[in-house]
């Protein structure tokens, strides 16, 4: 009998926890989504169900879970019920490169950032897939914004990460955060703020979180790409959703914010509540800013955001060179 | 007014009391000065507020109402047509928005605008658009001359006796005054 | 007449495949409504697509039909008047004084001086409320869910100001024939004064969170064109001619009631874009308090409703009139034409979301889907008043 090798158990405990993990922060964030949103519209949002309206996520995804599941009219059914799937199970495998505390890292690989990167493309696909498979006209506009804003904005938050990366010069996010040290200044985002801003602007494209969220734009498209989904289909999206930004913004932190580092309090904590800060300036910006409109978008990427970051990488690959030699 | 519809073939021309009726001019034309009428009111610029049939004893008076941004002063075009024939040719060619309201009034009343460029029902559901609904059955019909304003006669062609009063002891001058309200 | 026969389901319903006569290969054909969360209304607009840009774009009306004008002639005079409340519900006491004055003009009723400054003050408490109704569901459209929650806070106020005297908070008939319903009691007055300074220090938080963001000028800046030939085309007014520099307002232009007597200004935009267009309605409701302020200095003691008012039985006399007034959204028109019998003989309402929407087919070609949404938003349109 074969000992079970350590590496595989790591990995399994890690899946396990970040499954875990995963439900909890769809919870959590909806309640936090919801409450923030009352608040910025003067009303108090969830607060019949639990004190403070805490169970309410509860209720919604027994809600979700326990609805009907069907397929619209000439949907093609293998397509139609793969993007949800799709769109969430590779979102699991994005936790586990994520340093969330000194040694804490589900897998410790070298190319942990690339990791993250590669399987990030797949939400696409899933995209396309539900727009496509829905056999509805709605369905496929939006899937095909979606699919031109998720690619387009790949392209800067790839270059604006490498910058960093160069910097530290490896892919592995542990060894990003150890470069970095306790007190802000000592910081990625010091040395990097364009690449920080850069990234920012990436990430609310590739999460389609308003204000560019045209491919679910309620007032135009219905719901864009997820428009015939109900029930556990659409939590499916809901959670990946989330799901996403939880793994942007903890990048974030991890390249940019010190990771884990912090004075007094242990590691994962200081991780956590960088990544809540982040998660709610995300919120804030759904419900404080009108949509961009999608050429501007787009415009926005390629006339923008890429030329800077290509300038940023080639100006940070320079400097890294010189300090080379001195 | 008059200068703006000179050289047309028009039937009825009266200047009106616009405290009374909210119209200062209004004239009755035969349908085929009618295109010509609303070219020469778009080059005045004027602007297009309505267009609305009354069904009377006499046939569809179609009621066009003009405005004007800078120099107000409503301008009512009339034209009759037969129950039996209900056709105008369409000023949706001139003034774009018309379109809209020969439909309407297509739907309301079946006058058909020959030449309105998507002659399809606008308001009522396509499958019982022949109902007409603001037709009036002809017992309840009434008279036009007794609910439009004669108003001060500038031009009456000697054959139009659709406003001209019935009574013989109160047609004093041809064509004259009759108060517009009881 | 022919009848119109519908056969194939999958290629659409009668208006859908009309429209598809004429399409172009390989475009899309695309249902924008009437079920539709965007708060436009049942408005269906069928577009034809090529990739993003609008092709050609068909408004489909009729889902809210009613069929108002032939009310008109089963119900007597004072009978209709809550028809004109449910004409359109944003600014519904604009509507009441458009019929309530054609009938008045037809009779030759004059209304004490009491009650028009009463109903200058709700109208134009009315429109403040319209205003804020199309502010709100504006911005909803664009993506922004925060601003139409603010604005119903403001239009609470109004609303809870509107509701002593009229009995209502949405679908008004409190006009009536020869005056209104109520007196402003004392309360009402009161809760109108400290209404104004609340209300006017909350426009410049708008200002300063809305009109100023960047995001929001760039999706309604150089949208939608409209040049002044186009509004006379289709007899566009009110803020829609406004925006294009037309500076036309039946309150200046063919004054009624004690408006000559007020001072206020007439806000037009140069732009001739959506962002005219919000420019002039947003500058409009501060030009409603103006107005609201010198109505409540200037309003005598008083009757409400002229003696010997007519009652709901009473037959308007034969003739006929045209009354205008200047509603939220354009030139509200009401043609009343009786033979002095029971109904009136012929109704015809003008309402002014007809003649801006008619614009939108020629305004929106070549533009893209998006921008769609925002010219829309920008005609303010009020389904129900377009379709009566």
């Amino acid at each position: 009998m074969n000992a079970i090798p350590a590496e595989l158990l790591h990995i399994v405990i890690g899946l396990v926890a970040v499954a875990a993990s995963v439900g909890l922060i769809g919870l959590v964030m909806v309640w936090v989504e919801r409450k923030v949103a009352g608040h910025i519209q003067r009303r108090p949002g969830p607060f019949e169900v639990g004190p403070s309206g805490v169970l309410q996520p509860l209720c919604d995804a027994l809600k979700l879970v326990g609805k009907q599941l069907f397929m619209p009219l000439g949907a093609d059914p293998i397509l139609f019920w793969l993007a949800p799937v799709l769109a969430f199970l590779p979102v699991l495998l994005l936790f586990l490169p994520l340093p969330v505390g000194d040694g804490l890292q589900a897998l410790d690989i070298n190319l942990g950032l690339l990791l993250i990167l590669a399987f990030s493309g797949l939400a696409v696909l899933s995209v396309l897939l539900a727009g496509w498979a829905s056999n509805n006209k709605y369905g496929l506009l939006g899937a095909a914004r979606g699919v031109a804003q998720s690619v387009a904005y790949e392209i800067p938050l790839l270059l604006s990460v490498l910058s960093v990366s160069f910097v530290a010069g490896s892919l592995n996010l542990a060894t990003v955060v150890e470069g970095q040290g306790t007190w802000p200044w000592n910081w990625n985002i010091m040395t990097q703020p364009l690449a920080f801003l850069i990234y920012s602007v990436s990430a609310f494209g590739e999460t389609n979180r308003a204000p560019f969220d045209l491919p679910e734009a309620e007032s135009e498209l219905t719901a864009g790409f997820h428009t015939e989904y109900s029930g556990m289909g659409f939590g499916l999206f809901f959670l990946a959703e989330y799901a996403n930004m939880v793994v942007v913004c903890a990048v974030a932190t991890a390249l940019f914010l010190g990771g884990w580092h912090g004075p007094v309090l242990p590691g994962p904590v200081w991780f956590v509540l960088k990544v809540s800060a982040l998660m709610l300036l995300m919120v804030f910006a759904r419900w404080t800013f009108p949509r961009v409109r999608f050429d501007q978008l787009l415009n926005i990427n390629w006339k923008w955001l890429l030329p800077l970051a290509v300038a940023n990488l080639l100006l940070t690959a320079f400097f890294v060179k010189l300090a080379q030699f001195a | 007014m008059e200068a703006l519809l000179k050289g047309l073939d028009i039937l009825y021309l009266a200047k009106c009391d616009a405290a009374k009726t909210g119209q200062t001019w209004q004239a009755f034309l035969p349908a085929g000065s009618l295109v010509r009428a609303a070219e020469r009111l778009l080059k005045a610029d004027y602007f297009i507020e309505d267009i609305c049939a009354v069904d009377c004893v006499e046939g569809f008076v179609v009621v066009y109402h003009f405005d004007h941004f800078e120099a107000p002063g409503r301008v009512t075009l009339r034209v009759v047509v037969p129950h039996a024939a209900p056709q105008l040719p369409s000023i949706a060619g001139i003034f774009s928005g018309a379109e809209w309201h020969e439909r309407e009034t297509r739907d309301f009343h079946g006058v058909l605008f020959t030449g309105n460029p998507n002659f399809i029902p606008l308001l009522i559901d396509p499958e019982m658009a022949d109902c007409f609904p603001l037709r009036k059955e002809e017992k309840a019909r009434a008279k036009a001359k007794a609910m439009l304003e004669a108003g001060e006669v500038i031009f009456c062609a000697p054959a139009f006796t659709l406003m001209t009063p019935d009574a013989p002891a109160e047609a004093n001058e041809p064509g004259g005054d009759q108060p517009a309200t009881a | 007449m022919t009848r119109y026969q519908n056969i194939d389901h999958l290629a659409g319903d009668f208006y859908t495949q009309n429209f598809a006569q004429t399409a172009a290969e390989g475009n899309l054909i695309l249902n924008l409504g009437p079920q539709h969360p965007s708060t436009h209304g049942v408005l269906r607009v069928v577009v034809e697509l090529d990739g993003e840009y609008i092709m050609r774009a068909e408004p489909i009306l009729g889902y809210l039909h009613r069929m108002h004008e032939k009310m008109a002639e089963v119900k007597t005079a004072a009978q209709f008047i809550p028809n004109m409340g449910r004409v359109d519900y944003g600014h519904a006491l604009g509507w009441n004084w458009a019929f309530v004055g054609a009938v008045e003009k037809a009779a030759g009723i004059e209304v004490p001086e009491r009650a028009e400054y009463v109903r200058v003050i709700t109208c134009e408490l009315n429109r403040i409320a319209s205003h804020l109704l199309w502010w709100g569901a504006y911005l909803l459209d664009l993506g922004a869910f925060t601003p139409i929650m603010y604005a119903f806070d403001d239009r609470e106020k109004v609303l809870d100001i509107l509701q002593d005297p009229t009995g209502s908070r949405l679908t008004y008939s409190y006009y009536r024939i020869g005056g209104v319903a109520k007196d402003l009691s004392q309360d009402c007055l009161d809760s109108i004064r400290a209404f104004i300074p609340w209300f006017r220090s909350r426009l410049p938080m708008y200002k300063d969170l809305v009109t100023d963001n960047i995001i929001l000028r760039k999706r309604i800046e150089d949208i939608g064109v409209i040049e002044k030939d186009a509004c006379r085309r289709f007899g566009a007014t009110g803020p829609v001619a406004r925006g294009s520099g037309i500076n036309y307002d039946v309150r200046r232009n063919e004054p009624y009631s004690v408006y000559p007597k007020l001072d206020f200004e007439i806000p037009t935009s140069e732009r001739k874009c959506a962002r005219g267009r919000y420019d002039v309605r947003m500058a409009e409701m501060e030009q409603c308090l103006r107005i609201i302020e010198q109505a409540l200095e200037m309003m005598p003691e008083g009757d409400i409703l002229v003696k010997g008012a007519p009652k709901p039985s009473w037959k308007v006399p034969a003739g006929e009139a045209y009354f205008a007034v200047e509603g939220a959204r354009g030139k509200i028109g009401a043609y009343v034409v009786s033979d002095g019998g029971k109904n009136i003989y012929r109704t015809k309402l003008r309402a002014p979301g007809f003649c801006n929407l008619s614009l939108f087919a020629e305004v929106s070609r070549g533009t893209i889907l998006a921008d769609a949404v925002a010219i829309l938003g920008s005609l303010d349109l009020i389904i129900p008043e377009i379709d009566r």
